[in-house]
C-alpha cells in the first residue's frame, strides 16, 4: 500500500514528455522595479520557488499517461508466469493486448525522442497507431482461429 | 543575518498580496505551447544549419549508459517481432502448424536449435529484468551510482542465466 502511495506521489510531480507539449509555457517576469535592489549583485540569499498552485496546473493527462505505463507494464510481467504455468483462451487476449499497449507506448516514447517538427511527428504516430491496431488485430485473429499464443510458444520450444 | 531573514520576510509578504493567485514567482504565462515553442526551435535551428557539438561519439561510455540503449534496442526489436507475427498470421496462407513443419523438416542439429532459442529468448529476459529495474527507479529505489553498477550488473547476469535456462527447456 505504501508503494501504491509513493507512486501516486511520484506520478503527481512528473508527466510523460509526449503529452506535457500541449500544456501552457510559463516564463521568468522582469522583476519590479522596487525589488530591484535585492537582486544586486553580492546578494547571496535564497530564491524561493513555489510549485503552482493544483488549479493552475493543465490536464492531468500526461501524469495519467506515465501511471498507466507503469501499470500495463506490471500486467505484462505477471502475465509472462501466467503464460507459462496457466495457457488458456484468456491468458492469450491478455498478452495480446498487453503486449500490443506495452510496445504502441514504448515506440511512441521513441518516435518523441527522435522525430522533430509537428507534421513529421503527427505522420509517425498515425503510422504507429496504424502498425499497432494491425498488430492487435493479427494476434486476436491468431488467438481466434490459430493455436493462441501460449500454445504457439510451447510448440515452437518443442521443436 | 536578521536582516536576509527580514528581506526574505518581505518579499515573500510582498508577493503575495500582489499576486494571490499567483504563488509563482517572478513567473508569468505565456501565450504559446509548450509544442509551438518547441517548433519554433526546431524550425529555427534546422534551418540555420549551425553545428552541433558532439555527444556521444565523444563521451565516454558507461555500463548505465550502454544498458539504456539496449533496453530500448531490445524493447523495438521485440515490438518488431510481435508485430511480424501479427501481420503474418493476417497475411500468410496456412496456419502456425504448417510452418512449424517446414522448420523440422530441415533437420536442424541440437546446438543450432539451442542457439535459436538463446537468440529468441535472450532480448525479451533483458528487457524484462532491466524493466524491472526501471520500475525500482520509478518507486525511487536504487538511484545512487554505485546501486545502478550493481543492479545493472545483476540485470545481465540474470538476463544471460534465465536466457540459458530458457534455451535448455
Amino acid at each position: 500500500m505504501a508503494t501504491l502511495l509513493r507512486l501516486s506521489v511520484l506520478c503527481g510531480a512528473q508527466g510523460s514528455r509526449g503529452l506535457f507539449l500541449r500544456t501552457p509555457v510559463v516564463k521568468p517576469a522582469p522583476v519590479p522595479a522596487l525589488l530591484q535592489d535585492r537582486l544586486s549583485p553580492g546578494w547571496c540569499g535564497v530564491q524561493h520557488l513555489h510549485l503552482s498552485p493544483r488549479r493552475l496546473s493543465g490536464s492531468k493527462a500526461a501524469s495519467l499517461h506515465w501511471t498507466s505505463e507503469r501499470v500495463v507494464s506490471v500486467l505484462l510481467l505477471g502475465l509472462l508466469p501466467a503464460a507459462y504455468l496457466n495457457p488458456c483462451s484468456a491468458v492469450d487476449y491478455s498478452l495480446a493486448a498487453a503486449l500490443t499497449l506495452h510496445g504502441h507506448w514504448g515506440l511512441g516514447q521513441v518516435v518523441t525522442d527522435y522525430i522533430h517538427g509537428a507534421a513529421p511527428q503527427k505522420a509517425a504516430k498515425a503510422g504507429l497507431l496504424a502498425l499497432s491496431a494491425l498488430t492487435f488485430a493479427g494476434l486476436c485473429y491468431f488467438n481466434y482461429h490459430d493455436v493462441g499464443i501460449c500454445r504457439a510458444v510451447a510448440m515452437l520450444w518443442k521443436l | 543575518m536578521a536582516a536576509l531573514l527580514l528581506r526574505h520576510a518581505g518579499r515573500h509578504c510582498l508577493c503575495s498580496h500582489l499576486s494571490p493567485q499567483l504563488c509563482i514567482r517572478n513567473a508569468v504565462p505565456l501565450g504559446t505551447t509548450a509544442k509551438e515553442e518547441m517548433e519554433r526551435f526546431w524550425n529555427k535551428n534546422t534551418s540555420s544549419n549551425r553545428p552541433v557539438s558532439p555527444h556521444f561519439t565523444i563521451y565516454r561510455w558507461s555500463l548505465p549508459m550502454v544498458m539504456s540503449i539496449c533496453h530500448r534496442g531490445t524493447g523495438v526489436a521485440l515490438s518488431g517481432g510481435v508485430s511480424l507475427l501479427g501481420v503474418s498470421a493476417l497475411l500468410l496462407p496456412g496456419n502456425f502448424e504448417s510452418y512449424l513443419e517446414v522448420v523440422k523438416s530441415l533437420c536442424l542439429g541440437p546446438t543450432l536449435i539451442y542457439s535459436a532459442k538463446f537468440t529468441l529468448a535472450f532480448p525479451l529476459m533483458y528487457h524484462t529484468w532491466n524493466g524491472i529495474r526501471h520500475l525500482m527507479w520509478d518507486l525511487g529505489k536504487g538511484l545512487k551510482t554505485a546501486q545502478l553498477y550493481q543492479s545493472g550488473v545483476a540485470v545481465l547476469v540474470l538476463s544471460v542465466l534465465s536466457s540459458a535456462g530458457l534455451a535448455a527447456m
